[in-house]
């Protein structure tokens, strides 16, 4: 298992997904509410094959939405998702439905709640190469089951077991040998190890990379924890009350963050490895998104906001191989070829 | 040497089940100086939020303290009764939970439930209590306007924030907190670890703060005790142990999660899960999951044993242990 840039990570002429100006609100106040919850606004993405994208996040951040609109479980308000170029909104017949699940498979974050609790743990996997997989004949459907098991690291003895006969760590390998049995090209995995303890937490990562590594699966890896993201993705995108404010390969968003937000992300981090410096005062919460206006997100929280970020929305822009969405990030970059009028950075 | 705030000496505690009593905490024993910070360390199901219970005698059935005394200023709490307790609680002593949703009465405005608790230790009068409820509020930052929101008006991190409140409306000696930061982001945790070390440095109390994560007691506490399936695996000063530690189980909890900055390596974490406290392992309970397992580790019980300022329940430092005495 390699940790460097993946290679398979080549730009080809379509990517395996592209979600475009993805953008889903939710009503409030039941029937004649009028408030909108601004979940995800103007949401970019592309996954291509052999790829683990990280999806960080606060929680209210919009992170699981973008799984469920992936997954076709909400239904986008606007905005578009291609599947191999494919527009995923006009999948409608069973067949076709059916497709779109076996290619992009779901795990999901808790492992205590995910499994029927009568059903041993091959019924899941039995369940999904019966339906995905026309290719496995039926007599060979056990032994594929059996290598499925054993490619998440589990032993294929214990398809015979219980949920309750199994510890958490298990259980969640159980989730992906389920997706992985649809033989899918990417899996959508909403915080997979977040309920683990930490001493296994590891074991489940260094899975999804030989899952990407041995199956050539894609992976789209939603989580809070951007120490996590940086030890197995490829490439981050970091999103922030509905908006995505930073995008780019994980060693660079990481070593050299853009966004104010993600360098706050970053200082927040404890690592007893290292002695940071304390944080101003920033309580630290994300707000809720209704009814929104015109205006960068973050600029209540952010030290370096000028006028023009209560003015308007600031998109995406290039600075090196990342997009960023902030005014002041964009301006200096540019400010760095030539000068244009950037009015001062106020530190508050 | 003034005496300790309190002296936990070999506490167990038991859960009784229909088939078998599960020993969750298994003779454990520390102590906590005035003003010091302990932060215990364990994953799921290791006993360290019943052990936190069994000290504050919060435990209800099937769980009762088995043996073992909880010594705080000079009297054993596990020998007290439900009224003694009860003049003691808030005012001596405070806990704040896991989840401040749960904790607080969503039926009672954040004011009402200060009063209560307020209340609960003598006549106050309610200009007094007004006031004294605002400088609690105002100590951990959220404006006392507040005082009239219900908890789900309150964010998440400020329903903990009011807990924490709650907790030194009487400015105990010491306060005992049940992973208080794990379910807030990780701004939010950091902003609020620091907000609670400022006030322990400025008001001077003891904290016992248990957590899952390494990393949040890393900087905040004095003394850190590592649990392994009911036992003490190792207690150290934390630079003690973050620069050297000696446990195989801490060290490979140390290695086990990655890190934000130096170089990305691959990590290993530490195989297979904690074990089932209805049937722990034979000899020291760590040998199923252990790098360095050797034959005695399966059949010997494994005391704790004292290496200058440090203890550790491990085998590989027996020799060693004899040597220092």
């Amino acid at each position: 298992m390699s940790l460097e840039e993946h290679p398979g990570a080549v730009d080809t002429s379509e990517p395996l997904l592209r979600a475009v100006d993805l953008t889903r609100h939710f009503s409030l106040g039941g029937l004649f509410g009028k408030d909108l919850l601004h979940a995800v606004d103007d949401f970019n993405l592309t996954i291509h094959e052999k790829e683990i994208v990280a999806l960080v996040g606060e929680s209210g951040s919009g992170k699981s939405t973008i799984a469920r609109l992936l997954a076709k479980v909400y239904a986008p308000t606007r905005g578009e998702i291609l599947y191999r170029g494919r527009p995923v909104k006009k999948l409608r017949s069973r067949k076709d439905l059916l497709w779109y699940r076996g290619e992009v498979a779901m795990v999901f974050q808790d492992p205590f709640s995910a499994f029927n609790p009568v059903f041993r743990v091959s019924h899941g996997v039995m369940r999904n190469l019966a339906l995905h997989r026309p290719d496995v004949r039926r007599d060979q459907r056990r032994q594929e089951a059996e290598r499925v098991f054993e490619s998440v690291g589990l032993n294929a003895k214990m398809l015979r077991r219980f949920p309750y006969e199994m510890s958490g760590g298990e259980r969640q390998r159980v989730g992906f040998a389920q997706a992985l049995a649809t033989a899918p090209k990417l899996i959508l995995a909403d915080e997979p190890v977040s309920m683990l303890d930490v001493s296994i937490r590891v074991g489940v990562l260094n899975m999804m990379a030989s899952l990407r590594d041995r199956e050539g699966v894609s992976l789209l890896y939603i989580t809070h924890d951007i120490a996590s993201a940086r030890y197995v993705a490829d490439r981050v995108i970091v999103m922030y009350a509905g908006h995505l404010v930073e995008e780019g390969p994980t060693d660079t968003v990481l070593r050299d963050p853009k966004h104010p937000y993600t360098q706050l992300l970053l200082s927040a981090v404890a690592d007893p490895r290292e002695k940071l410096e304390e944080i101003a005062g920033d309580t630290g919460e994300p707000p809720k998104v209704i009814n929104p206006s015109e205006g960068c997100r973050f600029r209540s929280r952010c030290p370096y906001a000028i006028e023009k970020c209560s003015l308007i929305t600031p998109r995406p822009g290039p600075i090196g191989p990342s997009q960023v969405a902030c005014h002041v990030a964009l301006a200096q970059a540019e400010g760095a070829t030539d000068r244009v009028e950037t009015a001062p950075i106020t530190q508050r | 040497m003034p005496e300790p705030l309190l002296e936990v000496s070999e506490l167990s505690v038991d859960y009784l089940t229909e088939t078998a009593d599960v020993r969750a905490v298994d003779q454990v024993s520390f102590t906590v100086e005035p003003g010091e910070f302990l932060g215990i360390v364990g994953e799921s199901g290791c006993g360290k939020s019943t052990l936190l219970f069994g000290v504050a005698q919060l435990l209800s059935p099937p769980g009762e303290v088995a043996g073992g005394q909880v010594v705080f200023r000079g009297e054993d709490m596990v020998r007290l009764g439900p009224d003694d307790l009860r003049h003691m609680r808030w005012r001596d002593f405070s806990m704040v939970m896991q989840s401040a949703m749960n904790a607080l009465n969503p039926m009672k405005s954040i004011g009402a439930q200060f009063k209560d608790t307020l209340e609960a230790h003598g006549s106050m009068s309610i200009e007094k209590i007004r006031r004294r409820s605002a400088e609690a509020l105002e100590m951990v930052g959220i404006d006392p306007v507040h005082l009239g929101s219900y908890p789900h008006q309150l964010s998440g991190g400020m329903r903990q924030r009011a807990m924490i409140a709650m907790a030194l409306l009487f400015t105990p000696q010491l306060v005992m907190m049940d992973e208080p930061t794990s379910a807030l982001d990780v701004v939010a945790q950091r902003s609020l670890m620091s907000q609670i070390k400022d006030l322990q440095r400025s008001l001077g109390f003891a904290v016992i703060f248990v957590t899952h994560d390494m990393s949040v007691v890393s900087r905040y506490s004095d003394r850190v005790m590592v649990m392994y399936a009911g036992q003490i695996a190792e207690a150290a000063r934390t630079e003690a142990i973050f620069a050297r530690p000696l446990h195989p189980y801490t060290r490979g909890l140390m290695s086990a999660f990655p890190s934000v900055a130096g170089p990305r390596r691959e990590l290993i974490g530490i195989p297979g899960a904690p074990p089932d406290l209805a049937r722990p392992p034979s000899g020291c309970r760590f040998h199923p999951r252990c790098p360095e397992v050797m034959p005695q580790c399966l059949t010997r019980e494994v005391p704790l044993y004292p290496l200058g300022d440090a203890d550790v329940r491990c085998l590989l430092y027996e020799e060693q242990a004899k040597k220092a005495v």
